[in-house]
């Protein structure tokens, strides 16, 4: 029996020919767009690579006429810290592996110790990530002044987050909750800070924190930085829950309470972990965000990663490194945010199916 | 006993009873910072209240539309503010949303290397702060602009250098004024000829030509208009006179550095929008339309784009909004937007934090409830009638 000859496989180059150049129409749109890339990619990579002067320690060295990445070996060290001491900065160091530690800890432990070594790391680590960071009981004391670099944004994303997730949460029940009041109050606050622009809340955290506090209590500007950052990412955090409580069927609210479950309890066994599985995806957009617009701490003199990467713009002896220093920090924000971004679509598309 | 039980059991004695306690706290920590507030206020000597609204300003504004001097009060300095975030939001909106459909529609195409190059200017803009864009445009490209006397002209009346963008300026707005009036009454024209021809149809079933009464009422007229009143105005164009451009009206740098971030980053976010929306609307519905014999131009106009726009209008809103809020990232260039030169120049002057705080607060909160409130309005009226 002589059966039809197995389709052939398009080779790859056919295809690509049919894709390209299909007809006249695509064809002229390839060579146009082709033109227009390699007007825009030659230039940039002859300067990035090419011309590109690599070795070398002062701006002298850069002779090549393209980009001077010698400046940024020269200012690596504070685009990663800031004006952290040098001689400490291991200190950053170990505060940054205990924390990927700790996060690696609890996202591969067995599913009965997950609960338990969570709620630890959340008790343990941030305390220690300030001790080691800022000192004190046997450190050098580092001021927060001194901090900078992507350890700040890092740091900043962070800890403004820890403020976040928690007080975001209770937002969103509130938002969802039976109670007239806490419902009014909780749509408030919500729609308030998310109706200003974040700028301005930096500004007025470390106007009013101050204002409002009692006489003789001094709050770090940083810490009202974070504050500030923390409250608004919040409300943006209860809508990203919400939209969580929202896909869960009432169903499980209602069998958790039939059978005998306290709100607390109901909500902490059943709805909390159902809808914030949920959630993460848009949570992880959030914190997106905040990583994103930790960069407004600029405008009250804390220098991040990109404040680093603006002010040492100012150093006569690197003049004219405006490129540089922008495609470095540019392309370090991009990685954080594109791997996060990932991610968060990929977890979306487990829940999918 | 068993009484004073019972209703502790009570569900609704208890819901009350938690919604006291919370309000009672939050009204004790609203009296404690108020009182640490004046208290604080008091010992620093400062005054509170509005009276310094009416105090002379004395702050120099490099780029006003209102017709503000240093001798104006600070309420005058605070209409500058608010007019010069309209001014940068409005526009960065109306250039966003033309770029953002471009690299929408782009991202769709069949091409495979058009929709990869949108692809990636997709996600190249969206994971990199608005902030790196306002710096880099501003220090990165307008300060590497030529010096005015090597401006780059655009048709010989603007002229863009690394002082920003001169551009002219028309002697007299009588023409303009016209044109503005007859497009007006044109698209007032057209609002009746629709309302009437779907009146005629609903009524009849027949179809008036829309399309081509819209294209000369919305389009041609329009440009008609204008073209006139652009020839018969006399135009002050810029003129390079010594080391500057000289007549005409200087966009500061600060506005076009804004202007070209928010307007390249939101275009990304617009795109995605865009790109979903018009996903959204599936293929069987484009079947229908063929098989009810509509062709592809109706089809795309009365099938897919009402759907695809009922999907995207939600989260365009949110993106607008999103502008108006980001237009106050002009702070970190010194743009005269109403953060900076509110919250900023008059609060350092007066020291008047709280009033200020809540006036520049009060702006972004009161425009983006009220836009929510026409965006709920217009979603009730287009959303999908089910039975």
């Amino acid at each position: 029996m002589s059966g039809l000859a197995s389709p052939r496989s398009a080779s790859s180059l056919s295809l690509w020919r049919e894709r390209l150049f299909g007809t006249p129409f695509t064809a002229f749109v390839t060579v146009v767009l082709a033109l227009a890339i390699a007007w825009v990619a030659v230039p940039l990579i002859r300067w990035a690579l090419i011309d590109a002067s690599w070795r070398g320690t002062t701006r002298a060295d850069c002779t090549a006429g393209g980009a001077c990445w010698v400046f940024i070996r020269a200012r690596f060290g504070q685009f990663m810290y800031g004006l952290y001491p040098a001689d400490q900065r291991w200190r950053v160091d170990i505060a940054g592996i205990a924390f990927v530690l700790g996060v690696a800890g609890v996202v591969f432990a067995p599913q009965r110790l997950k609960l338990k070594l969570g709620v630890a790391m959340l008790v343990l680590l941030p305390p220690l990530g300030i001790w080691l960071l800022s000192g004190g009981f046997g450190l050098r004391h580092v001021e927060t002044r001194d901090w900078g670099g992507l350890m700040l944004t890092l740091f900043i994303s962070v800890y403004a987050s820890l403020i976040a997730i928690p007080l975001g949460i209770l937002f969103a029940l509130g938002r969802q909750s039976g109670l007239r009041v806490i419902r009014l109050i909780s749509v408030i606050f919500i729609e308030f800070w998310r109706g200003v622009p974040i700028i301005a809340v930096i500004f007025l955290a470390s106007l009013l924190l101050p204002l409002i506090m009692p006489g003789g209590i001094d709050i770090d500007r940083l810490a009202r930085a974070v504050i500030g950052l923390g409250f608004v990412i919040a409300a943006y955090m209860a809508e990203a829950v919400r939209g969580g409580l929202q896909a869960l069927p009432k169903g499980q609210r209602e069998a958790a309470t039939a059978l005998g479950l306290t709100y607390w309890k109901a909500t902490g066994l059943i709805v909390l972990p159902q809808a914030l599985r949920i959630s993460l995806p848009a949570m992880t957009n959030e914190f997106i965000a905040l990583i994103k617009n930790t960069t407004l701490v600029l405008v009250v003199s804390i220098l991040d990663l990109l404040g680093i990467a603006q002010a040492s713009l100012a150093d006569p002896n690197w003049v004219g490194m405006n490129m540089e220093a922008y495609a470095f920090s540019g392309a370090i924000y991009w990685l954080i945010c594109f791997a996060l971004s990932r991610w968060s679509r990929s977890l979306e598309k487990r829940r999918r199916l | 006993m068993t009484k004073a039980l019972s209703l502790i059991n009570d569900k609704r004695v208890r819901d009350w009873l938690y919604q006291i306690v919370v309000v009672v706290l939050l009204v004790g920590l609203t009296i404690f910072f108020v009182r640490n507030a004046s208290e604080n206020m008091v010992k620093a000597g400062i005054a509170s209240g509005f009276g310094f609204l009416w105090r002379t300003s004395g702050i120099e504004v490099p780029f006003v539309l209102t017709g503000y001097t240093q001798a104006d009060n600070i309420l005058g300095l605070f209409w500058v503010g608010v007019a010069n975030t309209m001014l940068v939001t409005v526009i960065a909106i109306i250039l966003a949303t033309a770029l953002g459909f471009v690299v929408g529609i782009a991202r769709l195409s069949s091409h495979w290397l058009l929709s990869t190059i949108a692809g990636a200017y997709i996600e190249f803009v969206r994971n990199i702060p608005l902030l790196f864009f306002v710096l880099f445009w501003y220090f990165g490209v307008i300060a590497a602009l030529p010096a005015p006397r090597q401006s780059i002209g655009l048709f010989g009346v603007a002229f863009l250098n690394n002082r920003g963008l001169t551009i002219p300026l028309p002697d007299a707005m009588g023409n303009l004024r016209i044109a503005g009036l007859i497009i007006l009454a044109s698209v007032l024209a057209y609002a009746a000829f629709h309302v009437w021809a779907r009146k005629r149809q609903e009524r009849t079933g027949l179809h008036a030509p829309t399309l081509r009464v819209g294209l000369a009422l919305l389009l041609a007229v329009p440009v008609l208009a204008l073209t006139w009143a652009v020839l018969a105005t006399r135009w002050d164009v810029p003129v390079l006179r010594g080391f500057n451009y000289r007549g005409g009206f200087a966009v500061i740098p600060e506005f076009v550095a804004l202007l070209a971030a928010l307007v390249t980053y939101t275009a990304g976010f617009i795109a995605e929008i865009v790109r979903g929306g018009i996903q959204s609307v599936s293929h069987g519905q484009t079947e229908a339309g063929s098989a009810l014999g509509l062709r592809s131009g109706q089809i795309l106009r009365l099938v897919t784009i009402p759907q695809a726009l009922r999907v995207m209008i939600p989260p365009l809103t949110n993106q607008y909004l999103n502008v108006l809020k980001n237009s106050s990232f002009g702070a970190a260039i010194a743009y005269p937007d109403l953060v900076s030169l509110f919250m900023g120049s008059a609060l350092n002057n007066t020291g008047q934090a709280i009033e200020i705080i809540a006036m520049t607060l009060a702006v972004y909160l009161v425009i983006g409830l009220a836009v929510s409130a026409i965006m709920n309005w217009y979603n009730a009226r287009i959303a999908l009638v089910t039975r």
